[in-house]
């Protein structure tokens, strides 16, 4: 399960692999003992280890061509292999999921989101010492929605409501402890150039330079008192006639493309208010950042900002969907977007009242600036539909779909790890009932890490959803209606769709077991 | 009693009456083409001033064209021509839907505005009081949306009569009406009685009247047709309005009705059984879903709400199952779908078509809920709601196949009259 989250790599990695090695060499029937023999015990319940064979008649890859009557192996979370069924060796011993029916995916990724977290933003303007951890609710309902709908990664971000927002942190929809989603821990800080309630833009900017130049110049003061000090014990020293105890070193140089304060290495960085550390660790360029912008005036001065302060390498605009008329400075800054979810700009003449619509994406596109899309909804207007439209509105097929694949992955650092199905890449992957842009395809299986983590035939809140079925609790309602067609849909809905592996008719105990293992809000 | 029962049932043969077999336009396949030669040997008095050849023409009146050119003479369809390859520099789509007509677009008097003075006001009209220089009708025309039906507000128990206007032209009532007092308008559920209260100290509003409870709304429902059917027994007892509600008792007229949970879906439907209303309509009938029996027995016609993410819809926050609108399909229940007005990507009444289509209906059904079948309930199919010859031009160009969420409306026709690019 963890197979990707930053400290537990490297240390599970080489015994994992040395694990299917043994495990292929003396024929030793589980994973379990090896890891055992190993002291190498799986954390969760999903060993890691386990290897998965996923079959599709058609495999959307997102890297190159797509192969018809495919096959995916996943062995420790990552694909080991990829190809037609004739091509690739499957792990004899391995669990075989899909079939010809299904058409295989890579996992979806939001950019960009503060759907999951109990409030979305702090009361305070600059507020870097916050971390979304402790904000994220692993049990919100729009984690089990993203299971439902094939998002497989997440980036979590602070409201746009502030100045200088805390850490963000990329999650998968998988887990009960926020420690369990997290793939990248402590990741990024949310910035906003727009106004934050009861702040006029003036302000917004006032205080954002504040928090910045602020602490500028309080490094500035005191590298002053360090060398003051400095000569001070010089003097001590020489009039004492003994050699200076040398406590240079705990502190480190400023480095970054941004402004620098020169001898901050005379500073202890444990001097420096843990407050604004994070400020001083951006400026260096060791953070991520995501720059909000309201309003087309604010993407200049988001950029500017983000030059002066060295934040240009690593940042990436959130824009409002107005944003469009500033994609000539975006394309120059170099910077790739996230985009709204609204896609379509209407803007109202003040005088003759008459509206002018902007297929939003659509500039980017033809800019070649990259972006993301974002979802409209956590379910039926989600990344699939957003990119849907977006074929609707001509641009090129693989264009919308690397905007919720590739593109998201790339502008959060994980192009090497996820985006496409490759081999060495995250094994996320959706099983889908047909193409992943059609109206009538549903999210079958999603797998993420080479675990299945969802399973329509055991949804019971899709089934009510789609069915009106009625969860366990709420079936007194019914008590009067014996035979409602509605339920009778339900069975021939099943059986329709048999391509499932499991077993058409689901009982009605089996599905409620299976609920256990997804976090529910709702009784 | 009898009085009324026997009038219930002199009621009239309707489509709704005879338990969701609707009559269907016949779509006689070998005749087209003579419908075609016909329609061009009128050309000389009215002149083709538009042809637009599609990949695909549904005509939501028979089989897909697969292929043909569409001719458009002054406001009108003037020939329907299968096969062909388009002319060389002439307008050439993928796909050509009839313009969708909209029963619940709920624009109806600028905001919503509410008669106060009573609860029973059939004589009130939706055209009276409607803004045609919103800026929600460009929108609605722009999203393929060429009819709708105006209603007033649903805060009334019985609201008045509505009216069917095109969304476009000339914005005046005359030019854009199609159908003056089409159908009269009621409500049932927490809006009909919502904010009204009963007198305590001195009345201070409007809304110091009854009802103020459900039982309260069926009890005026009610009362509202015995009176009526003692007016059309007495002189003495007709009151204002008494023939327009007359008119739905006798099937005249469609009544449509909110009602969206469960229960007012019961209510509306005991009131159709107890008075005979021969065409009844409910409107925003989120939880039809769970009467399906009942409601197939009562031959009620059904406007579905938009589809919610979460299933829970505005109105009264009744649970739309996804696959509503496949269930009534097969229990040959006469259905329309709404987008309460919405023009947005995801709102829009076309998405809505597709909302239903991932729900299991089928395609042809998905067209027929966006434009014949609402055209029939609101007594205009002779005029708009599918593509035949004579029928108004009102059509809808789309990118590729019409309700997929990778195609786009690429153009609007109302009136003949190409109105988006």
């Amino acid at each position: 399960m963890k197979a990707l989250s930053n400290r537990t790599r490297t240390t599970t990695s080489l015994p994992a692999r040395t694990m299917t090695l043994l495990r292929n060499w003396t024929l030793v029937p589980g994973a379990i003992a090896a890891s055992i023999l190993l002291g190498n015990l799986p954390t969760a319940s999903a060993a890691t280890g386990d290897a998965l064979v996923i079959e599709a008649g058609r495999i959307i890859t997102q890297a190159g061509d797509d192969i018809i009557d495919g096959v995916i192996v996943i062995q420790d979370g990552r694909i080991t292999a990829i190809g037609a069924a004739a091509d690739v060796e499957k792990p004899w011993d391995a669990p075989v999921m899909g079939g010809p029916d299904f058409t295989a995916f890579p996992g979806f990724i939001e950019a960009h989101t503060n759907s999951g977290m109990d409030r979305a933003n702090e009361n305070l303007d600059v507020t870097p010492f916050l971390n979304v951890r402790d904000s994220i609710d692993p049990v919100n309902f729009f984690f089990e929605d993203c299971k439902r709908w094939g998002i497989t990664t997440l980036n979590v971000q602070q409201g746009n409501n502030t100045v200088v927002a805390g850490n963000g942190r990329i999650v998968k929809p998988v887990g009960v402890t926020v420690e369990e989603m997290t793939i990248r821990p402590d990741f990024g800080y949310k910035i906003s150039l727009a106004p934050k309630s009861g702040k006029s833009r003036a302000t917004q900017r006032q205080t954002l330079n504040r928090a910045f130049d602020g602490l500028r110049s309080d490094l500035e003061d005191k590298v002053a008192a360090a060398k003051q000090g400095e000569a001070f014990a010089q003097r001590e020293a020489l009039g004492q006639g003994r050699e200076r105890d040398a406590d240079a070193g705990e502190g480190r140089a400023m480095t970054g493309e941004g402004w620098k304060v020169e001898g901050l290495e005379m500073v202890k960085r444990s001097d420096i208010d843990a407050k604004v550390l994070p400020i001083l660790e951006m400026v260096e360029g060791r953070h991520r950042t995501f720059i909000y912008c309201g309003a087309p005036m604010d993407v200049q001065p988001a950029i500017d900002f983000a030059t002066a302060n060295g934040l240009l390498a690593k940042a990436t605009l959130v824009l409002d969907d107005s944003c469009w008329k500033a994609a000539d400075a975006i394309k120059a800054s170099g910077l790739s977007v996230v985009l709204d979810s609204n896609m379509v700009h209407i803007e109202v003449d003040p005088i003759t009242e008459e509206e002018t619509e902007t297929f939003v994406p659509g500039v980017f596109s033809e800019k070649g600036i990259p972006f993301a899309l974002s979802s409209a909804n956590p379910s039926t207007n989600s990344l699939w539909f957003q990119a849907a439209l977006c074929v609707g509105y001509g641009m090129e097929r693989s264009d919308a779909l690397a905007a919720v694949t590739m593109t998201p992955a790339s502008l959060l650092g994980l192009g090497d790890t996820l985006g496409s199905l490759e081999v060495g890449k995250a094994g996320n992957v959706l099983l889908l009932s047909g193409d992943p842009l059609d109206m009538t395809s549903w999210v079958e299986f999603t797998i993420v890490d080479g675990v299945k983590i969802y399973d329509r035939s055991k949804d019971v809140r899709n089934r009510h959803l789609l069915y009106g079925v009625e969860p366990r609790g709420a079936t007194a309602i019914k008590s009067d209606a014996p035979e409602t067609p509605s339920e009778v849909e339900v069975d021939g809905e099943v059986e329709d769709g048999d391509k499932v592996e499991v077993d058409g008719e689901v009982p009605e105990e089996e599905v409620t077991e299976d609920v256990v293992e997804e976090p529910t809000t709702k009784d | 009693m009898n009085t009324f029962l026997s009038l219930g049932a002199i009621a009239l043969v309707s489509p709704f009456a005879t338990g969701g077999d609707i009559p269907q336009i016949v779509w006689d396949a070998p005749a087209e083409t003579a419908k075609a030669v016909e329609a061009s040997a009128t050309v000389e008095t009215v002149p083709i001033k538009l042809e637009i050849f599609a990949d695909a023409i549904y005509t939501a009146a028979g089989e897909m064209i697969d292929g043909g050119t569409i001719a458009i003479a002054g406001s009108t369809i003037a020939a329907l021509t299968p096969g062909g390859k388009g002319s060389e520099g002439g307008l050439h789509v993928a796909a050509i839907t009839p313009g969708f007509v909209e029963l619940s677009p709920r624009i109806n008097l600028a905001d919503l505005s509410v008669e106060e003075s009573g609860e029973i006001m059939p004589t009130m009209r939706a055209n009276l009081g409607v803004d045609l220089y919103d800026k929600r009708w460009e929108r609605l025309l722009n999203s393929g949306t060429t009819t709708v039906l105006i209603s007033p507000a649903a805060e009334d128990i019985v609201g008045g009569l509505t009216s069917v206007l095109k969304t476009g032209g000339e914005p005046t009532v005359e030019a854009r009406e199609i159908l003056a007092d089409a159908t009269l308008a009621g409500s049932f559920g927490s809006h009909a009685s919502r904010g009204n209260h009963a007198v305590y100290g001195r009345p201070t509003d409007h809304f110091v009247r009854r009802p103020t409870t459900r039982m309260g709304t069926e009890w005026s429902h009610r009362k509202a047709f015995y009176d009526t059917l003692a007016a059309m027994g007495s002189v003495e007892r007709q009151f204002e309005g008494w023939d327009i509600m007359g008119s739905v008792l006798k099937g005249e007229r469609a009544y449509i009705v909110q009602a969206s949970a469960t229960q007012d879906i019961r209510t509306a439907i005991y009131l159709k059984e107890e008075f005979g209303i021969p065409n009844m309509v409910v409107d925003a009938a989120a939880e039809v879903w769970r009467e399906p029996g009942l409601v197939a027995r009562s031959g009620m016609a059904v406007i579905l709400p938009p589809f919610a993410a979460q299933g829970r819809t505005a109105i009264d926050n009744g649970f739309l199952a996804w696959n509503t609108a496949k269930l009534l399909g097969e229990l040959g229940v006469p259905f329309a779908l709404s987008s309460h007005g919405s023009a947005s990507l995801n709102g829009r009444l076309s998405m809505q078509a597709g909302y239903a289509i991932r729900g299991g209906l089928p395609f042809e059904q998905a067209l027929a809920a966006v434009t014949i079948t609402p055209a029939r309930l609101a007594g205009v199919d002779s005029r708009v709601g599918s593509i035949e010859v004579g029928k108004d031009a009102d059509l809808v160009l789309w990118s590729g196949k019409p309700f997929a969420a990778t195609s786009r409306v690429v153009g609007v026709i109302l009136n003949g009259e190409l109105v988006t690019k």
